[in-house]
């Protein structure tokens, strides 16, 4: 799977970005390009240290300043099923044209992932609780 | 100067829709002309001012500019002083995060509430 | 040439970034720049002080620019060990 499928897959998801620089921007996804450049919404900066923040309503980070980027656990499955519609579609190789069929196998796949154990309650969780920003880490122990 | 560039054409027919939507930005500046943006720089360098233009390299013509200085000691803090640029060219390839002025706010550690 | 890390994929592995930090995780995908999918990842900070602390991070990708090290972890000598009892230095960052 390329970084960048899953990154296009977690379009409109909430995500954490950390720049080479050490500020972090939490917000949603809202567009990427294959530079990794991304537009961001309902942005809250934070700076290196950690005790200053900041909120922005859009932003645009380039991408070679990304050091990189937190995404929801879910997201991962969500490529999985659009490569294997792809292949699947190429498979076929059948002229009659466009997207469509192909729905009904899209099921199944989900499962098994929330159940797993250890990981990490709140952070990555982002996505079930609304604005919630994939915000620091848990510790195991 | 603040026309949209047509998206470099070339390559010729075929390219689904996907692939011809790539090759433009995702970044509409013209949204933000004349309206104050918000400019970070490789190296730390911080900036305000009024887009008069811009190119597809991400080169930026700011008005009014405003450069938010910040205390030697402490790189990574802003100083509360500024000092004042007026009209500027700014190098695209040092540009590292734009967001438009209004609306950006200092704000309260937000994380610290949610966790509760 | 192929990437030697299409044979680490979907296995454990350890990635040091050019900023010092240890993400451990199992590789989903990398493309040509070594901008990586690590799932199920967590950090491991380092301390002299006290033992290794192990923060559940969940789903990344990783720029290829930031990334120093990517080595394949054997989880059979992995589970074994006692991070709570390992002390270590934090390394620094890559100095460019």
């Amino acid at each position: 799977m390329l970084p960048l499928s899953l990154l296009k897959t977690a379009q409109s998801h909430p995500m954490l970005v950390e720049l080479k620089n050490g500020e972090t921007y939490n917000g949603h996804l809202v567009s990427c390009d294959t530079w990794m450049n991304i537009n961001l919404r309902d942005v809250i900066c934070t700076s290196k240290d950690g005790d200053r923040f900041w909120r922005m309503p859009e932003c645009y980070i380039r991408g070679s300043t990304i050091k990189y980027l937190r995404i929801p656990d879910e997201v991962i499955d969500m490529v999985k099923e659009d490569a294997q519609v792809k292949s699947r579609n190429r498979a076929e190789m059948k002229p009659r044209g466009g997207v469509g069929g192909g729905g009904q196998n899209q099921r199944g796949r989900s499962g098994g992932r929330n159940t797993f154990a250890n990981r990490g309650g709140g952070a990555g969780r982002a996505s079930s609780q609304g604005n919630r920003p994939l915000a620091q880490g848990n510790k195991i122990k | 100067m603040s026309e949209k560039p047509k998206g470099s054409g070339g390559g010729g027919g075929g390219g689904d829709n996907k692939e011809k939507r790539r090759k433009e930005s995702i970044l509409d500046l013209s949204k933000y002309l004349e309206k104050t943006i918000r400019v970070k720089f490789a190296g730390g360098r911080e900036a305000a001012g009024v887009l008069k233009g811009y190119d597809p390299l991400l080169n930026l013509v700011l008005d009014n500019t405003v450069e938010y200085l910040r205390d030697p000691d402490e790189p990574f803090k802003l100083a509360e002083e500024t000092r004042s640029l007026g009209l500027v060219v700014c190098r695209g390839t040092s540009v590292v995060l734009i967001c438009p002025q209004d609306g950006m706010e200092s704000i309260q550690n937000p994380f610290i509430a949610q966790d509760n | 040439m192929a990437s030697g890390l299409e044979a680490y994929v979907n296995s454990t592995v350890s990635i040091i970034t050019a900023d010092g930090r240890n993400f451990v995780g199992t590789l989903k995908g990398f493309d040509q720049t070594i901008n990586v999918i690590l799932d199920e990842s967590h950090e491991r900070v380092f301390s002299t002080t006290s033992g290794i602390e192990q923060i559940v991070l969940g789903l990344h990708i990783i720029r290829g620019d930031n990334i120093a090290v990517i080595g394949q972890v054997d989880e059979t000598i992995d589970t074994r060990l006692e991070f709570a009892s390992i002390r270590g230095e934090p390394l620094g960052p890559v100095v460019h």
